[in-house]
């Protein structure tokens, strides 16, 4: 499980207090899919951040597991949105992938299958000894989640991972990460500023108010598991829940202005 | 091939014309201290493929293989630490401005007094100058790992070693090259001014005695052997470049596309 109680980050520098995120609280249950959408500078990034053991906050606190955070935590695996710089341009797209079991110290036996199985599912086996730069945008994502998904983690987050990419490739990478979640049963938290994609994806939603950040509202994502970029997209509730987080962004956006 | 052909052409040019226009300008020559180049030729081969290749060119070339290795062992290693630990900068930055200041063949007399006339003296000439461009180009190129990298290992628990053999010095490696290319070419200055204090062996020791003893066509086959040596080091450097670098300039042709 995932828990974020009263987390608060204060950016103090050059004679400037900025208050990204205010006062946050909410809970992910173990296996679910939350995604995290807000207005555009409402201190989503500083928030996965600070989940992800990178920043420490202010005050309040964020527990993983079970267990509270104060550097990247066990097994935990993070996607970040700028995937050209995340992947190392000197190692091989199968090298990248496997980097961070060499790090743990995984023996070469078992981290073989794991590599090849994580590649095979972003649908990159061919690609494995291709240098990051030599593949497109999509693809270098592709290879990111992949090394995510090798790594096993319980609880994955996603920091806009597919804000860079084209509209088409982007809605593949959508329906590639929910299979990925289907099957490997982690726990996802996917923040974008993107509000279909954040009803197409989610099982919840959590809409952040303007900095500083608070929870504005979560609303229930109450469509059919089996999701499809046609039908789902098609799907009057699904108009109507992205109506609401619509309507919600907008009050967030107003009480800021 | 004809493009092979083509390069192989134009590299060979302009070398073949000036020689060209060497050998018909002092084909007349009767100046004593301007030789005709073929006289100039006769004595390259007489002079240094005897022994004197043993006792002369291949003792300065160990002599600059030992400084200039131990110079990259030193500049890198005090490049990295340096260039981790903002304390440890802040500290050594004043005193390293002040030594890399002071040009290399000033310490010899130094040198002599400290390390004797042996080889050791010379060596550590070597060292004290191609030392500066490698420790130097380490330090930025440690501080400019890409942040997004940086936090990609810290999330993935890539640390200690696996950090810095994959993240730093792999980041590092495109300054750590320039560094090493500068320091390729003070090292052969070096080699030969090492030479010419208190030596009773090397290139440069045997070209200033030729001079001294008006064995003028010899004196101008050393300094045409000199200019060969750095061709040719400077090809071997190339080869490792090319190795090293492959990924780097792999994106930079892909970037200009």
């Amino acid at each position: 499980m995932l828990s974020v109680r009263g987390l608060r980050k204060v950016y103090d520098g050059h004679g400037r207090r900025v208050e990204a995120v205010g006062d946050l609280t909410f809970e992910v249950a173990d296996g679910a899919f939350v995604c995290v959408v807000g207005p555009s500078g409402c201190g989503k990034t500083t928030l996965l951040r600070c989940i992800a053991g990178l920043l420490p906050p202010t005050s309040g606190s964020v527990q993983v597991c079970g267990t509270p955070v104060t550097g990247p935590p066990d097994g935990l695996a993070v996607v970040f949105q700028e995937y050209g710089r995340s992947l190392f341009p000197w190692l091989r797209v199968q090298e990248n992938v496997e980097l961070p079991l060499r790090a743990a110290r995984m023996p070469r036996a078992r981290r073989r299958p794991l590599v090849a199985e994580a590649l095979a599912a972003v649908g990159l086996s061919d690609a494995a000894s291709a240098y990051p730069w030599q593949l497109s945008g999509g693809m270098q994502q592709r290879v990111a989640i992949a090394r995510a998904i090798a790594y096993q983690p319980r609880v994955l987050l996603m920091d806009e991972p597919f804000a860079a990419v084209d509209a088409q490739t982007r809605a593949d990478l959508e329906d590639l990460i929910r299979s990925v979640w289907q099957r490997l049963g982690v726990t996802l938290l996917f923040v974008t500023h993107d509000i279909d994609e954040a009803v197409y994806l989610g099982q919840r939603v959590i809409m952040l108010s303007a900095a500083p950040t608070r929870v504005a509202e979560e609303l229930a994502v109450d469509l059919p598991d089996a999701r499809d970029q046609l039908t789902t997209r098609g799907d009057p509730r699904f108009t109507e829940l992205r109506g609401q987080v619509y309507a919600q962004i907008q009050k967030a956006k107003g009480a800021a202005g | 091939m004809t493009a092979a052909l083509r390069r192989a052409t134009l590299v060979v040019a302009l070398p073949a014309a000036l020689l060209t226009a060497w050998w018909f300008a002092s084909a007349g020559s009767t100046d004593f201290y301007r030789p005709p180049l073929s006289r100039i030729l006769a004595a390259f081969g007489e002079t240094w493929f005897g022994p004197r290749l043993v006792d002369d060119v291949l003792p300065s070339l160990a002599r600059l293989g030992l400084g200039y290795a131990m110079a990259l062992v030193i500049g890198v290693t005090l490049g990295v630490a340096t260039g981790l630990s903002p304390r440890l900068r802040a500290t050594l930055e004043p005193v390293l401005e002040f030594l890399r200041a002071v040009p290399p063949p000033v310490l010899v007399p130094i040198l002599i007094l400290v390390a004797g006339i042996g080889n050791t003296m010379k060596v550590l000439v070597i060292v004290s100058g191609c030392v500066w461009p490698v420790l130097l180009n380490t330090v930025e190129g440690v501080r400019n790992v890409d942040g997004v990298l940086a936090d990609t290992c810290r999330s993935y628990r890539i640390r200690g070693q696996a950090r810095l053999r994959h993240l730093v010095l792999r980041s590092a490696s495109p300054q750590i090259v320039t560094g090493a290319r500068q320091a390729l070419s003070i090292g052969i200055i070096l080699m030969v001014i090492s030479e010419m204090f208190a030596a009773s062996s090397g290139l440069g020791f045997t070209i200033v005695q030729f001079q001294r003893g008006f064995a003028i066509p010899e004196m101008w086959s050393g300094v045409l052997l000199l200019g060969l040596l750095g061709v040719a080091l400077s090809v071997v450097f190339r080869v490792v470049e090319h190795r090293v670098l492959g990924w780097y300039h792999g994106i930079r042709a892909v970037q200009r596309q």
